[in-house]
């Protein structure tokens, strides 16, 4: 029996103003897998993995739902109970845009932490920690790099940076909020290949929120379609592609064109 | 800050400046005294039935003074931060929509004028005008300029490249009537908070200069006159001190609520756009 | 980095060099001329033209200008009417005691603004939140020189705790030396408490809605050093954004509060040089104030390039 790493059920969240935001979410990881929540903007993927990670903003309440993470319900945990397990088991990678990395403080400093504070505070063995996983994620100066100033560095790299570190304390499962937007398409495919890599050859799960369907499709074994706050079609993603029973799934995949179609049109 | 926050704080201010201007409107038809009047019997009264705020150490009414006081205060405070901005938004647009040499020459113009800590700048054109009311107006004035002319600058800097005015200049519009009719429309509300800010700096740097001797004076009063005079007997009688310098207080910290609330609410409606 | 230096030290230069100009005419201005003022009672006409000869006064004023800037650069500032002496010398004798109100008012002022500032920036909206920025309004509303005036009633000359005027010297020992400006020093200090809480309150605020915080959470980083470690790190250097301006305002509370508490510092002798109109002491004293506004407003703005890594790498390298 695969171990099961995450698992909404039901779950509901309103704004704290009575209006509900997510409706009856439920979603499940299992060990080893790799997959892809999509939706458009405002559809609430963001919103429903945060609150899974316990990341949620304080005026949004939960309203019900059960939340369990690492076979763990959070709902009874500490707050102290809950960092550690969020802090050492789960790994995030944001979207390249936000400013995840703060800008006063070098690389090296900001990527041990979480590593000092779960998992033992040995400052050597933390950097060298930190310089292997760099090399692992494609970066060929790691003492460069980790010396460095977020700024220093391109997009690309700083999104590597954020890999290797959500890597830094051996996650089960890492979490990815659209970690591609803004990278040009050389690097994404790149960052996307060092995910799937990680999953083939690590066993390390991934969970996905995209808005881009080609990605999902070419990597992702299971998805969830999120519309509106509501998890409208789930299951394996080639299922998905050739048979959406939703309406919604049906019109998003619509917009995709493919390549056959192109060259059909073009060539007749 | 929360909009009732602004709001409350915005009611303050103005019931504080209310009270002060609404001393100085009834100063006009009612004084309880006569404030010039010096009876020596009635030296250093405490506040009573007759004399409000009881009297001086002429004799005076202390109320009836502070009344007069603020006519000249709130004269003072307009009129200079007035002209100040006027002159300085002038340059401060022109700095922003002239280019090249002009623009750093007026803007280092101003820093240079900016360096001068503010009460220093005003002594030091008083020190050449010689004292007096109208002198301390343009002293003030004068200081007000840098920072309504940085002000502008920034703003109209910021509104060039907005869209409408690229707009405007593309169907041949003139740089002037660009900036009369459609910049400072939009810069105004700015403008006019940074106006309400700067009324009580005036205010206080008035009457810093009136302490010194070097503003308002006799016979024409002034909160710093009141203080400077009431230096003399702070060991012995302490108490004069006391209103000339709550009034300045409310005052200034009336304009200074009025100019924070008001700018507080227009950075959140521009940020709710 | 280093084209910002040169490019920020032009700046500056031409900054002064406005100071000077506006220095030079506006006192050029003043009814009476160094002659005469200098001759005092001694002047007979004679007398009068024969100084103003010698002293190049019936020579174009641009030549004047370009003659003063001259000695200002050789380190001749004139001497004083008043009091007969080198106008250097006169600032050099009261430097230090301006100096030490002002160091004293700073170690003051620069902790209890960022306890005050973060603690309100932390719990935002509640009352410690509520009470900062009470403190804020007050401090910019109260007139310093009231405030000096009160205090020195109150604590000096009724509680007795302190001096009731003037100034020990650092031969009387270094306690006894800070003692005697404590009291203008608090004065001084409560003026300039306003804008300091106000920019480190707002810059810790926006830290803490960085990002970078929410890598702290997802990192499973206890609040305390999320805070300490990341948000403090933006609040602490923004005061230095604005210390120029703090200083010039600390220089002119320093004129008023000097003058209450009879400290023999440059605030008094700058208020002693306007009610004598000692114009080449003026003139002396307003170069010299402004230019350490000017030079400090560089210095500070090179260091906060060199404490920001943000600004100082800026700008991707895609």
């Amino acid at each position: 029996m695969m171990e099961k790493l995450l698992q909404l059920e039901k779950v509901s969240i309103d704004d704290g103003l009575g209006r509900a935001l997510i409706k009856n979410a439920s979603l499940t990881i299992f060990q080893g897998e790799f997959i892809g929540i999509v939706g458009e903007s405002g559809s609430g993927k963001t919103l429903t993995v945060k609150s899974a990670l316990d990341l949620l903003p304080d005026h949004l309440v939960i309203t019900s739902g059960v939340r369990q993470l690492l076979g763990k319900e959070l709902n009874g945990l500490s707050s102290k109970d809950k960092r550690r397990l969020i802090g050492a088991g789960i790994g995030f990678v944001p979207q390249n845009t936000v400013v995840f990395l703060h800008p006063m403080i070098k690389i090296k400093h900001q990527m041990i932490d979480a590593y000092l504070y779960h998992i033992d505070n040995d400052k050597k063995q933390a950097l060298k920690k930190a310089s292997d996983l760099l090399e692992k994620v494609g970066i060929k100066e790691p003492k460069r790099v980790l010396n460095a100033y977020p700024k220093q560095l391109s997009g690309g790299m700083q999104q590597r940076v954020n890999i290797a570190m959500a890597l830094m304390t051996d996650p089960k499962l890492i979490v990815a909020d659209e970690p591609t937007t803004a990278l040009d398409t050389v690097v994404q495919r790149q960052v996307m290949e060092l995910f799937n890599q990680l999953n083939q050859s690590e066993g390390v799960s991934i969970l996905f929120i995209s808005h881009d369907l080609k990605i999902v499709k070419q990597f992702c074994q299971r998805m969830y379609v999120m519309y509106q706050g509501e998890i409208v079609e789930s299951g394996e993603t080639h299922e998905i592609f050739t048979n959406p029973k939703h309406s919604y799934t049906q019109k998003l995949l619509s917009l995709i064109p493919t390549l056959t179609n192109l060259s059909m049109d073009k060539f007749g | 800050m929360s909009k009732l926050r602004q709001h409350k704080l915005f009611s303050l201010g103005l019931f504080l400046v209310l009270v002060v201007i609404s001393l100085c409107i009834v100063s006009f038809f009612y004084l309880p005294q006569d404030p010039n009047v010096m009876n020596t019997i009635n030296r250093f009264q405490s506040p009573s039935k007759e004399f409000l705020l009881g009297t001086d150490q002429f004799g005076r009414d202390i109320l009836s003074r502070i009344m007069i006081s603020s006519r000249y205060a709130l004269f003072i405070g307009l009129v200079s931060v007035f002209l100040g901005a006027v002159v300085g938004i002038v340059i401060g647009a022109l700095a922003a929509t002239a280019n090249g040499w002009l623009e750093t020459i007026l803007m280092r113009f101003i820093d240079g004028l900016m360096a001068f800590p503010g009460i220093l700048l005003a002594m030091m054109l008083v020190a050449v005008l010689g004292k007096g009311l109208w002198n301390a107006v343009i002293a003030i004035a004068i200081f007000m300029i840098p920072v309504f002319s940085r002000l502008t600058y920034s703003l109209v800097l910021d509104q060039k490249n907005q869209l409408y005015v690229k707009a405007a200049r593309s169907y041949g519009a003139s740089k002037s009537r660009i900036i009369f009719k459609h910049i400072l429309p939009m810069i105004l509300p700015r403008l006019i908070t940074q106006f309400s800010a700067s009324i009580g700096s005036a205010i206080l740097i008035e009457s810093s200069l009136s302490f010194l001797g070097l503003g308002v004076q006799p016979p024409n009063a002034s909160w710093g006159l009141m203080l400077s005079e009431s230096r003399q007997y702070m060991l012995t009688y302490a108490y004069l001190a006391v209103p000339p310098g709550i009034i300045l207080m409310i005052t200034v910290l009336g304009f200074n609520l009025i100019g924070d609330a008001w700018n507080d609410s227009i950075v959140s409606r521009r940020m709710a756009e | 980095m280093l084209s910002f230096i040169v490019k920020r030290l032009i700046s500056g230069l031409t900054v002064l060099f406005f100071i000077s100009i506006i220095t030079f005419f506006v006192l050029r201005w003043m009814p009476g001329d160094p002659a005469t003022l200098s001759l005092g009672t001694e002047g007979t006409p004679e007398k009068i033209a024969e100084l103003q000869e010698v002293m190049g006064l019936n020579l174009p004023w641009y030549q004047q200008y370009y003659h003063w800037l001259q000695d200002l650069f050789s380190g001749d500032w004139g001497s004083s009417y008043v009091f007969g002496e080198d106008v250097m010398t006169l600032i050099i004798q009261r430097l230090p005691v301006t100096l030490l109100l002002a160091a004293v008012s700073m170690v003051i002022v620069i902790p209890f603004a960022f306890i005050i500032g973060i603690m309100s920036a932390l719990f935002k909206e509640r009352w410690v939140d509520y009470i900062a920025r009470s403190l804020m309004q007050l401090g910019d509303a109260i007139p310093q020189f009231w405030l000096a005036l009160i205090f020195l009633v109150f604590f000096a000359s009724k509680l007795g705790w302190f001096p009731v005027a003037g100034y020990v010297g650092f031969d009387n020992g270094i306690l006894a030396s800070i003692h005697s400006v404590l009291l203008p020093a608090i004065v001084l200090a409560i003026g300039q408490v306003g804008p300091l809480i106000r920019i480190i309150r707002s810059s810790m605020l926006s830290s803490l809605e960085q990002d970078y915080m929410l890598m702290t959470q997802v990192n499973g980083l206890p609040k305390t050093l999320a805070i300490v470690k990341y948000a403090l790190r933006g609040a602490s250097i923004a005061p230095l954004t604005i210390i120029g301006m703090q200083l010039a305002n600390m220089l002119a509370g320093a004129i008023l509060v000097e003058n209450i508490f009879a400290l023999p510092g440059i605030g008094r002798l700058l208020l002693m040089t306007v009610e004598q109109r000692d114009l080449i002491l003026l003139q002396g004293m307003l170069i010299f104030v402004t230019s350490a506004v000017v030079l400090v407003n560089i210095l500070t703005d090179i260091c906060y390039r060199l404490a920001n890594p943000m600004i100082r790498f800026g700008g991707n390298h895609e």
